[in-house]
This record gives C-alpha cells, sequence and structure tokens, in this order.
C-alpha cells in the first residue's frame, strides 16, 4: 500500500487551504487514501493553534479535543476550553436563539423566511473568540444535537494502533451534567 | 452430477454463510481476482456496459418524458438470489429494492409456482410488498444459459401516473393506500418477452396516461432484454464458471470497500443528527376530512461505529405515521439508504455490497418510516419525502467523520431539498395529460470541505443529475420559459456555501387550462432543514410563487418586462413588481395544489434548492464574496449583514471590496455575538420553562413530541431528562 503515500504534509496543507488545482484534487479523490493522513492532519493544526495541548481529534474546524494532564477536553481554536469531551459541548457555549419573526428576518427574509412557531435557529457561539461554531434549525423542545461523540480509545487502540496513555469510559455524560444543574 | 440446489435453499445458505464468515457467500478470498486481476477487472466495466447500453436503450424507447428526457429509470444484473451485481447509470436509489424484490419471489416459492422460465417477466410496485410507491414499477427476468437460470435483469422507471387519487407521481396528497393507484403484488405480468395482455389493459383503463406508462414498461422490456442477450455473450466468451465466481466477488469486493472505508476514513463513535419534514395542509385542499391538519416529522438519525467499523444505523425517535402520501416501508428506506451511502462511502463498485457493511436498525413500528405493523393501509404515495430529508444527514454525518480523519478532500454538507412541478390538464395537442417537471433532479451539490459546492449539477437520489432541455420539455408540456437562472443565496451562508439551485419561470401556453401541483419529494417550507453544519446558515425554505388572470398578454404586446427570475429581494419579488394578476402569491406554502385552474398567459415560479453550506459565514474568503456578487449569486444584502462584507459597485456594476473595512466590520460581528450570546445554562433554564408549557409552539410541534414520545420510550426518556421534566411530562 505503499504507493498510496504520495502526499507529504505540505500537500496536505495546500489541500486544506484551497491551493490546489481542482483537476490536481479531483486526482486525490481518485487516487488510494494516503494510510498516514490522521497524523498529516493533526500536525497541520496543531501548527495552527497557539497552545500546547495536543489534539487528538478535530471535532469542527474551531473545535478539538484535546489531552490535559488528567482529562481529555473540548478546546477551541482561540483557547477557549468547553469541558469533558463527553458532555455535548454545546452547554459551555454562548448560544443566540431566533425565535421570533424579528430575529429571523435579520438572517432569512420574505418568501424565505422560517415559521418560527414551527422552528427556532439556534446560534452557538465561542466564549472566547465569537466564532459561530454550529447552528440548529430545530423545533421548540428538542435537544441540542450532539453530532459527534467518539470513541477515542478504540480509536487510537484498534485503529491507530497506538492506544492513549489513559484509557476513559465511552459514555455521553451530557445528561449527568443536566442532572447537576437541576439540583 | 449433484441436483442444483433450489433457489430458496441457496439464500438459506448465503445467509448462513454470511453470518459464519462475515463474508457475502462466504468469500473468505477473492480467488479470481487474486488470480487474474486484469480479467476481473475488464470484465466488471463490460457487465456495467451491459447495464449502461440498457438504459440507453429502454430510456429511447421508453418516450416519455421522466425516463427520455430525465433518465428517472435504471437497468440491474443480479445474482440467481437477487443480490445486485452492477448497475446502470440512472436512478441508482432503486438498487436494494429491486435485489429485494427478486428475493421476495423466491421467499414466496415462486421457483415452483408459478416458476422460472426465460422470457417471463415479473413485476412489482407495491409498498407492501417493498416497493416504493406505486409509480417506480419495478419489473425484473429471470436469465437463463444452458437451462440453468444464472442471473436477474431488473428495471425500474418512474412513470407519469400510476392512476393515484389525484393526477400525478408526486403522491404527497393520498390519504391511505386505497389512493394510491394501481397496484402490481409481486405478480408475473408476462412471458416469452411479451406482456400478458391484461397487464396492458390494466395500463390503459387505470393510468391518466397510458401511453407513456406503456411506453415505459416496453422501455423497461427493452432493457432487459438488452442485458439477458449480452449477458449472455458475455458469458459465451468468458465462461459460465468465471461468471458465477466473478459475480459473487464483485458484491463481496464491494462490501470490503464500504467496511475498510470507514475504518481507514472515519472514526468510531456516535453521530447524531436531527431532522424535521414539514406538512403544513391546515385549511387548504385536501382529499379527506382527516388530511385538515399540519404536521410536522421527526426525522432522527443515529450512527453508530464499532470497532470493527461496523455501521448501525438508528431512527429511534422517529414520529408516527402521516395521513398523507409520506410514509415508507423499511425496506425502501433501507434502499434509499445504500443509493446515499453509495454516494459517500461504498462507491468503488456500486452493487448490494454496502447493505452487507451496514445495519439499519427496524423503525418504531407506526412510525413513518415502518407503518404498516399498526397501519396496515398507510400510503407511500411519495415515499421519498421525509426519507430524502432523512437521508440528507448521511452526507452531514459522513463529512464531519471525514473531517475529523482529515480526508476534507471527501467531505459534503447536507442535500438540498426536493420540490416537484406537477402538470395536468389538455396540452398543446388536445390530449389529457399529466407531467412532472424534471428541475428537481439538478439541485446545487452540498459545500466541500475546502471549496464551494457546483451550481444545479447534483442530486441526491439519482447518481445522474439532469433537468432536461427546456425546450424539449415545451414539447412534452404546454408550458413556455420565460426563464430557468441560478438563486441567489440558494445554497445556504457558509465559509464555503453549497452549491445553488436553480429558479423556473413559466407561463401556461396553448393549453385551455391546466391545474399545478406543487408536489413534494423532500421539500422544506414552514422551516429550513437543520443543516447548520460547522456554523453555516442552512438553505431557506421552499416557496412557490404564481399567479392566476394576469395581464403578460399585455405585457408581451407592449414590450413591457415580463418575468424572467425571482428577483433580488424576496420581500419586493419580480413577479409582484412587474405583473398585475387577479390571483397572485409569492409566498405559497408548499408542497400544496394550486386552488385556481391556470390558463393561458397564467404563471408558475418554481425554485429548486441549492445544497447546504459549511462553515461560520464571516469566514469566507472575501475574494469569493466578490465573484458571487459578480455572478448575482449572492445579494448585497447577504454579502454585508451576513458575511460582514464591506463593499461597492462600480458603474461597470464590478465590485470591488473593502479590506480594513471588511476585517472591522467582521471583527464587529464577532465581539456582537459575544454580548448578545447568552450562557448555555441560563437561556437552558429560561427555555425548560417555555418548552413545558409549550409556549409559541404549534401543534403540529406538540403533536410531533408526543408521537415520538411514545413510539420511542428511550428517546422520551432522554428528552425528559434532558429538560428536566416529570418521568410522565407530555406535550
Amino acid at each position: 500500500m505503499a504507493e498510496y503515500d504520495i502526499y507529504d504534509v505540505e500537500d496536505i496543507r495546500k489541500l486544506v487551504d484551497g491551493e490546489l488545482p481542482w483537476r490536481t484534487v479531483q486526482q486525490m479523490m481518485k487516487n488510494g487514501k494516503d494510510r498516514d493522513r490522521f497524523d498529516k492532519w493533526v500536525t497541520i493544526l496543531q501548527e495552527r493553534v497557539s497552545w500546547k495541548e495536543k489534539i487528538l481529534l478535530p471535532l469542527t474546524p474551531a473545535l478539538f479535543i484535546v489531552q490535559k494532564p488528567r482529562e481529555r477536553v473540548v478546546k477551541c481554536r482561540c483557547g477557549q476550553e468547553f469541558g469533558d469531551y463527553r458532555v455535548n459541548w454545546k452547554l459551555s457555549a454562548l448560544i443566540h436563539v431566533r425565535d421570533t419573526d424579528e430575529k429571523l428576518s435579520q438572517v432569512y427574509r420574505g418568501y424565505e423566511k422560517p415559521d418560527p412557531a414551527w422552528m427556532q435557529l439556534r446560534e452557538y457561539y465561542c466564549p472566547g473568540c465569537g466564532s459561530q461554531l454550529e447552528v440548529e434549525a430545530v423545533p421548540r423542545g428538542c435537544p441540542p444535537d450532539f453530532e459527534f461523540l467518539p470513541d477515542l480509545d478504540t480509536f487510537y487502540r484498534e485503529w491507530l494502533g497506538r492506544p492513549l496513555p489513559e484509557s476513559c469510559e465511552f459514555a455521553d455524560r451530557t445528561l449527568q451534567r443536566i442532572g447537576e444543574w437541576a439540583e | 452430477m449433484d441436483t442444483p440446489l433450489k433457489l430458496r435453499e441457496r439464500l438459506r445458505l448465503n445467509d448462513e454463510l454470511f453470518a459464519k464468515t462475515g463474508c457475502m457467500f462466504g468469500l473468505e478470498t477473492l480467488a479470481e481476482k487474486e488470480k487474474s486481476p486484469g480479467l476481473y477487472e475488464a470484465v466488471w466495466h463490460i457487465l456495467l456496459s451491459v447495464c449502461n447500453t440498457a438504459w440507453e436503450v429502454g430510456c429511447k424507447v421508453s418516450a416519455s418524458p421522466v425516463a427520455a428526457e430525465g433518465g428517472d429509470a435504471l437497468w440491474a444484473l443480479h445474482t440467481p438470489t437477487g443480490e445486485c451485481i452492477c448497475t446502470s447509470y440512472g436512478i441508482t436509489a432503486h438498487v436494494g429494492l429491486l435485489a429485494s424484490m427478486v428475493r421476495k419471489f423466491i421467499e414466496l416459492g415462486y421457483e415452483d409456482m408459478p416458476g422460472f422460465r426465460q422470457g417471463d417477466i415479473f413485476e412489482n410496485n407495491d409498498p407492501h410488498y417493498g416497493g416504493i410507491h406505486m409509480p417506480d414499477m419495478d419489473t425484473a427476468m429471470p436469465i437463463f444459459y444452458k437451462d440453468q437460470l444464472v442471473a436477474w435483469a431488473t428495471s425500474v422507471t418512474h412513470v407519469a401516473d400510476a392512476g393515484a387519487v389525484l393526477p400525478g407521481s408526486i403522491n404527497f396528497m393520498n390519504p391511505d393506500t386505497f389512493s394510491d393507484g394501481m397496484p402490481v403484488s409481486v405478480e408475473r405480468i408476462g412471458e416469452k418477452d411479451r406482456y400478458y395482455p391484461w397487464y396492458e389493459l390494466r395500463i390503459k383503463s387505470r393510468t391518466r396516461t397510458p401511453d407513456w406508462v406503456l411506453g415505459d414498461a416496453r422501455g423497461r422490456l427493452a432493457g432487459l432484454i438488452t442485458v439477458r442477450e449480452k449477458l449472455i455473450e458475455t458469458i459465451d466468451k468468458y465462461g459460465l464458471e468465471f461468471f458465477e465466481k466473478a459475480s459473487r466477488e464483485y458484491i463481496e469486493d464491494s462490501r470490503r470497500y464500504a467496511v475498510a472505508r470507514i475504518r481507514t476514513q472515519a472514526v468510531p463513535g456516535r453521530m447524531r443528527k436531527s431532522q424535521f419534514k414539514d406538512l403544513a395542509m391546515k385549511g387548504r385542499d385536501v382529499v379527506m376530512p382527516r388530511q385538515n391538519i399540519d404536521l410536522l416529522s421527526n426525522v432522527p438519525m443515529e450512527m453508530r461505529i464499532d470497532g470493527k467499523a461496523n455501521v448501525t444505523v438508528s431512527l429511534a425517535g422517529a414520529s408516527a405515521s402521516v395521513p398523507f402520501g409520506q410514509n415508507i416501508s423499511p425496506t425502501a428506506l433501507s434502499s434509499a439508504l445504500l443509493m446515499g451511502y453509495s454516494h459517500v462511502v461504498g462507491f468503488d463498485m456500486f452493487n448490494s455490497g454496502p447493505t452487507y457493511a451496514l445495519t439499519v436498525e427496524t423503525p418504531p413500528p407506526g412510525s413513518w418510516c415502518n407503518p404498516f405493523p399498526v397501519d396496515w393501509f398507510a400510503s407511500t404515495g411519495i415515499g421519498w419525502a421525509s426519507a430524502i430529508r432523512w437521508l440528507s444527514q448521511l452526507y452531514e454525518v459522513t463529512g464531519r467523520l471525514y473531517h475529523a480523519r482529515g480526508f476534507v478532500e471527501e467531505m459534503s454538507a447536507g442535500a438540498a431539498s426536493t420540490l416537484c412541478a406537477e402538470w395536468n390538464g389538455i396540452n398543446q395537442y388536445g390530449q389529457y395529460s399529466v407531467g412532472l417537471g424534471l428541475e428537481q433532479a439538478s439541485n446545487g451539490s452540498p459545500a466541500r470541505g475546502i471549496s464551494d459546492g457546483e451550481p444545479a449539477a447534483w442530486c441526491l437520489y439519482t447518481a445522474n443529475a439532469d433537468f432536461g432541455s427546456a425546450e424539449v420539455m415545451e414539447l412534452y408540456y404546454p408550458i413556455m420559459y420565460l426563464g430557468r437562472n441560478m438563486e441567489p443565496d440558494s445554497g445556504g451562508y457558509g465559509k464555503f456555501r453549497g452549491g445553488p439551485g436553480h429558479t423556473s419561470v413559466w407561463m401556461v401556453k396553448n393549453s385551455p387550462e391546466l391545474r399545478y401541483a406543487a408536489a413534494c419529494a423532500g421539500a422544506h417550507s414552514k422551516i429550513t432543514a437543520n443543516h447548520g453544519m460547522f456554523g453555516a446558515y442552512p438553505t431557506p425554505g421552499d416557496r412557490l410563487a404564481y399567479a392566476v388572470d394576469t395581464n403578460v398578454r399585455e405585457l408581451i404586446e407592449q414590450r413591457k418586462p415580463l418575468v424572467h427570475d425571482r428577483g433580488n429581494d424576496p420581500e419586493r419579488p419580480t413577479l409582484a413588481q412587474n405583473v398585475v394578476a387577479r390571483v397572485m402569491d409569492n409566498d405559497f406554502v408548499v408542497p400544496g395544489n394550486i386552488s385556481e385552474t391556470l390558463h393561458e398567459y397564467d404563471l408558475v415560479i418554481s425554485p429548486t434548492s441549492g445544497s447546504q453550506a459549511m462553515g461560520d459565514p464571516i469566514e469566507r474568503d472575501p475574494a469569493l464574496v466578490k465573484d458571487d456578487l459578480d455572478k448575482g449569486l449572492t445579494r448585497p444584502w447577504v454579502a454585508e449583514n451576513i458575511h460582514g462584507i464591506v463593499a461597492r459597485k462600480d458603474a461597470r456594476g464590478e465590485w470591488t471590496i473593502d479590506v480594513r473595512e471588511t476585517e472591522k466590520k467582521r471583527q464587529g460581528i464577532l465581539e456582537a455575538r459575544k454580548r448578545r450570546g447568552v450562557p448555555f445554562r441560563d437561556w437552558w433554564q429560561q427555555e425548560r420553562g417555555r418548552v413545558a408549557a409549550g409556549e409559541n409552539m404549534d401543534e403540529a410541534v406538540k403533536r410531533m413530541w408526543r408521537s415520538s414520545m411514545k413510539l420511542s420510550p428511550g428517546y422520551a426518556a432522554e428528552l425528559r431528562a434532558f429538560w428536566s421534566l416529570p418521568a410522565n411530562f407530555e406535550f
């Protein structure tokens, strides 16, 4: 499979930054995939943040699961931390909800506008930098989507072949946090 | 010589072998591939070519606009037990249905009664037995080589009318299965390469466009015979033993590819994405009183990937079936999922293989995606409608997985919605006609991780996005295209936008009267899709515009401006500016039937959605915004307020970005977000009271939550726990 490992970190950086011609990108799509893409990807991302914690997994362009001395937390590229990665990070974000005609009109106008009795537009911001991290268009009552809860230990141990130093139970802890709030 | 196993025995054996080895047909090694990879690959392409030749022949013979102009058809080759080996281009969403149909023949004992012979033709369109909806007619033909059944050829075409209660083939308005149209329920419909006369008689008396429906039937048959003849030539050349072994290996190979792709390009864990589908019919034209209701359907997706790269998909939380055509059977849903999976995961050799790389948990009985255990008479008139919205999530979910692993070139945001255009009435040739426009078969494509999506060049439910030629559609239907334009900002707002969709402007021409349905195969109108991937805003909902009894004739005679597009301002649409009409609606909630009969010079403006965007809109490269402004693909209001761009337009109409002012404006937007955003916990404290009180929640929303929670107790418990509601709380 070594014939597939034809791209170096700089090639992937150019790909990520949209600097490659479309034909080259198409060729990369068609070719076999480089086996160590994840390492190249993390190398590129790690160089772009000012903090030192090791990136374990990128969640979004702005958010990463990183290794802290005692725990794995979600961290924004700006340095803002969102706590245990097994708790939906949205619980630690700022939220702005467009649930009125007036607020929705700042995004959708005229015949484009949804009905606020059917749907609210939730914008999740980073408290540190103000980046708009996710947007949800859901009816009232819908819990926020926990889009991605990775099984990090299985990933590193069984798929990458290099277990993380300390294992961590693969479990959704969001409701536990909510329970603490409700007390 | 051993007596060949009966097909039913072979099915059982295949299932046992798969359970035992995890490999299809128990193929732990791909012997033919290893022995002769060149031959293996070459014959794969020959078989593909066989199917594609059938597609060319069948579509030409059919002559219906849907097949001949839109290519909404498919031909495929299967093993004797039904697993799909390869398929033509066309509407690949049906591959799983065709495979399960052949399996159904075998499970029902058709091998003994009525038996399988060369030249037999079998068909099903009945959703109770594996079809998706009546207009998609699935046909199959066994292929014998020297008296041995060696394969099946199958085909599907989407007919313009299957005799549903209202004209057309996107039958969202059907209240129950008795209104779904003419069933062909797992039947033998012909032999000796000819249809039985009674099959043709049924089409003539039970469909509104019998010439087109029969044309499609003949097209399917011509393609099936083509597959058979070409396959026999192929077997003559390469030998039956090689064909039988290689054809099974193609399927196992494809399964392995899908599994390997997940393992090498995704991440184990749990993905969740909510999605919803609206249907606002209260107070509007409906067929039965119980349809006088507004409905929202819950179409959630949960995907779990374990350490062995097994993928399990769940619909826990799906809401109840609806008294409209928007229900779907689990068989059809799985087939649709296979098609989506082939786009984003297992696309090397497209066949039944990836089906065995994923598990779809049985959806809640009584839900829109598994209605029959509770409501045997539920309609599936347009089974695609909610299913398309559900499938849209597959693109975003896998896009997030590929992002995590660094395969940014494989990422996609969510898909576009599917609003359809249906006409019925007297056409320009003086005949009664029912027609489906094909605009919805060309959406914009989703944003990629590294670039915008492409305009009007993609479609979720067929690999062949093709909206047909306007000039040809004008020959089929009594309409004239006044415009067909890229719709600005129809690909959402994000760092990368989805490819925009397009808007068509039709004028009724040469018809004494015409009826129009803004039909739904997966549209949104009261809501937008839930696709705010990485901070983008979803594409707007679909709203139609129309005008009845217009002054367009006078405008033409006086050479005054007409209407060629929706206009640049959703609050001041061009139609309202340029045209005077007795009835005009610029904000028609879809789906819906226009109540008024249309006549000469009446207008319909139909939007075709773009696909979804990705990323924070204020991170969009100003040069891309300028390019969109120059091309009219974004509006100045959006550039300024959503993308935070400060720009000026010069006398030549070209835009210039003020880079410094743009940076300042964007910084201001970041600060404004921090000021208006509230800590989630504070919002949660307030919101849970509003949730409990049902504040500003349409009855459609509450009805949806009630049924979701009833059908999926685990989902209900989680919802209640999230809002800290009592265990007995109900909406």
